[in-house]
């Protein structure tokens, strides 16, 4: 499965450069259904739209997995803006979440 | 690279603690091995063989998952099928492995074509094949095969094309549905529909159904071979056409009744009315046609709002003319004075009423053995003036042209335009038929032809039934007439001469009633006066009664005797007396009732006076003689 979601400033150059992540999951999988609704509620919350996201299944795509170097599902990566980190686990620490994604409380 | 490490989960069971022991030599990462050991991971990328091992957890769901997603297809489905890249089936499972009857002759390996199914035509398996080559999702595609037991089934089938992670084709996978229910379920829903279908095909009126806006929703077969026959307004008007917009078009002569019919329609479809009838005319004579149209408001049912009955009345009509035009014959024959106007206005009124140009009358003239033109009218035209004037002095033998021919034969002849044979020249016809259409029939007594009638115009319907019948029935009339005419005439002519012969003979004559009294006297001044009627003739102004001849006459008539030269006196102012002689006889009428007497009068005064005058000088030359002879007596 991949589900891509295209954020608003994409298209308005004066806003701030938008987040690019990838999330990779398991379809299915229970920490990848938790790590997906737990990234929605943190972007709806912190970026307010500002974001563009990108959703793998590794059943579906395991090459494509390995090729970006993960290891785990779920696995969130920040591509942008550097610098680029990676968050394993349902993302259920907010808090290390929102570092990893550079986005300081 | 910053990487965050997750919170540990509380409770893990044993067996999967060791699991992910065993797991985790396949991760080599902290956090990742962290993660592991929280629990907060489904599934590891092996790096050497590129697949994903799914944790317990996720296995766990994945089946679940799976058995969701078959549990929801066996509810939205009955069978689930998947085929290889080839189409054949590789797959089929479903609540019944027979339950679509295909299992008896095994699916496996084969494809949906070569199955038995028996509503798809060769066009639509190629557009099918098409639509797998394409790799386009088909839904709904409906099958019907039948049993070997000879149940029908009804199958609807839908799939998607599945693909690798390398995007290479690798079949179609898909869902059939048993709906033989659901169609048997129509069938019997259609049955109603097809039975109201069926009543309205089957009514002999063209009948239309129409929406509140006049479209035509539905109309039945009557109606549909209606339209497409009938001529002038109102043709074509098929289903979706608008009736109002038809009406409201009309012009020329059928402006009028397209305006009458387009406000009725309205007030039905409104609902002012709840029925409205009118009757109406297409085409000018003689190819004139009528119609009755009916139309009926419907109230909730949907969309139609009126029901159009629109019913060819043309024969109907065209009898109803022809009655009122044996009518109008028979009116014009009862008020003419002469034959002469009775043609004219029977020519006339045939021709009105059939929309001919003009018509003639030919008398048999027996004396000549010829046809003789006697009478003709025609409609104002030069062309017609010129052709009847043509007609005047015109004689046919009995068998030569078609009034010749008619005469011969007794029976109508009549010529259409179209209907000009090799054999019959119009060129040799044009003197009779002014190079039209002709239509001739014989005037007839009880058992002879005495004349024809010829009518042209430019069209001649072909007579039928009907029209035969009025046409003999007048021709029957006019005969009647014309033979009553001719002895009239010669009653007429004898009476004026025997006329003439009386008034010869006599100075007077005179009628009487039953009890004696004068009713008429017709002649010169009879009894010096002329107030005498109602009197008797011994009741008359100074009769002189004393005679003894008034008794004798008396009994003469009291005993309904003729009498001849019944002589007597009356006082004339002057002191002299008239003298007269009646001569009459009793009148009876058909039951053989005496009424009176009639009889003719003669003055013979002088004839009186000179025998007084004569009597009166012999007895004064006797009385001379006497005294002159004594002896002489």
């Amino acid at each position: 499965m991949v589900r891509k979601k295209k954020d608003r400033a994409a298209s308005d150059p004066v806003t701030a450069a938008a987040v690019e992540m990838v999330l990779y999951i398991t379809e299915s999988g229970p920490n990848s259904v938790r790590a997906v609704a737990n990234l929605e509620a943190i972007c709806k919350e912190h970026l307010q739209g500002n974001f563009r996201l990108e959703i793998i299944d590794v059943l579906q795509y395991p090459l494509r997995a390995l090729a970006d170097g993960v290891v785990v599902t779920p696995s969130l990566a920040k591509l942008s803006p550097l610098p680029a980190a990676t968050v394993v686990g349902n993302l259920s620490d907010k808090s290390g979440v929102l570092r990893a994604l550079g986005i300081v409380e | 690279m910053d990487r965050a490490v997750p919170l540990p989960n509380p409770a893990p069971s044993a067996s999967e603690r060791s699991f992910k022991k065993a797991i985790q030599r396949l991760v080599k990462g902290g956090p990742e091995r962290l993660a592991i050991e929280a629990g907060q991971i489904d599934a590891i990328i092996d790096r050497g063989s590129g697949n994903a091992i799914l944790l317990p957890a996720a296995q766990r769901a994945l089946i679940e998952r799976k058995a969701e997603l078959r549990s929801l297809i066996g509810l939205a489905s009955d069978w689930y099928w998947e085929l290889d890249e080839r189409y054949r089936f590789v797959s089929h499972r479903g609540a019944s492995d027979d339950a679509d009857g295909f299992a008896e002759e095994g699916m496996i390996g084969k494809t949906l074509w070569d199955l038995s199914i028996d509503n798809m035509s060769d066009a639509d398996w190629r557009t099918h094949r098409q639509q797998l080559e394409w790799r386009a999702i088909f839904r709904d595609l409906e099958i019907r095969r039948v049993g070997r037991t000879g149940e029908v089934r009804y199958l609807s089938t839908s799939g998607e094309p599945i693909f690798d992670d390398r995007n290479q084709f690798k079949g179609y996978r898909g869902i059939t549905r048993d709906i033989t229910e659901r169609r048997q379920a129509e069938a019997l829903m259609q049955a109603p529909r097809r039975f109201d279908r069926a009543i309205l095909d089957a009514l002999e009126a063209p009948i239309a159904v129409l929406d509140q806006t006049g479209a035509v929703l539905t109309a039945n077969q009557a109606w549909l071979a209606l339209v497409n026959t009938q001529s002038g307004v109102g043709t074509g008007v098929a289903v979706g056409s608008n009736y109002l917009v038809v009406w409201d078009g009309a012009s020329g002569d059928e402006q009028v009744d397209g305006k009458a019919i387009a406000a009725g329609i309205r007030q039905v479809i409104a609902g002012e009315r709840a029925l409205f009838r009118y009757d109406y005319a297409c085409n000018p004579p003689p190819d004139r046609s009528w119609y009755a149209l009916s139309v009926t408001g419907i109230v909730g049912n949907g969309h139609a709002c009126a029901v159009v009955s629109c019913e060819d009345i043309t024969e109907r009509k065209r009898g109803e003319l022809l009655l009122g035009l044996e009518f109008t014959v028979a009116r014009c024959l009862a008020d003419a004075d002469t034959s002469t106007v009775a043609l004219q206005s029977v020519i006339r009124a045939i021709c009105e009423t059939q929309g001919w140009d003009c018509g003639r009358y030919f008398c048999m003239d027996q004396s000549a053995g010829v046809l003789r033109f006697v009478e003709s009218w025609g409609v104002p035209s030069a062309v017609i003036a010129q052709f009847l004037e043509k007609s005047r002095g015109m004689v046919f033998r009995p068998g030569a042209g078609l009034a010749g021919r008619v005469y011969q034969s007794g029976q109508p002849l009549w010529m259409l335009n179209s209907a000009r044979g090799a054999r019959v020249s119009s060129r040799a016809l044009a003197p009779e038929t002014s190079e039209n259409a002709a239509c001739v029939f014989p005037v007839t007594t009880a058992d002879k032809v005495i004349g024809v009638l010829a009518f042209s115009g430019s069209k001649v319907r072909e007579p039928d039934d009907r029209m035969l019948h009025a046409l003999r029935s007048i021709g029957s009339q006019l005969g009647r007439f014309m033979l009553r005419h001719e002895v009239v005439n010669v009653l007429r002519l004898r009476e004026m001469r025997f006329r003439v012969l009386t008034d010869l003979a006599c100075d007077w004559h005179w009628e009487q009633d039953r009890d004696f009294r004068l009713t008429q006297v017709v002649g010169c001044s009879a009894f010096g006066t002329p107030d005498v009627l109602g009197l008797t003739h011994w009741d008359l102004p100074h009769v002189v009664v004393a005679d003894v001849g008034w008794a004798e006459h008396k009994s003469q008539l009291a005993a309904r005797w003729s009498f001849c030269d019944f002589e007597f006196a009356i006082v004339q102012p002057d002191g002299k007396q008239a003298y007269y002689s009646i001569s009459g006889e009793p009148v009876y009428d058909e039951a053989g009732a005496f009424t009176g007497y009639c009889g003719t009068g003669v003055d013979i005064t002088k004839r009186k006076r000179a025998e007084i005058e004569l009597r009166e000088s012999e007895a004064r030359l006797r009385a001379v003689m006497a005294g002159a002879l004594p002896h002489v007596r």
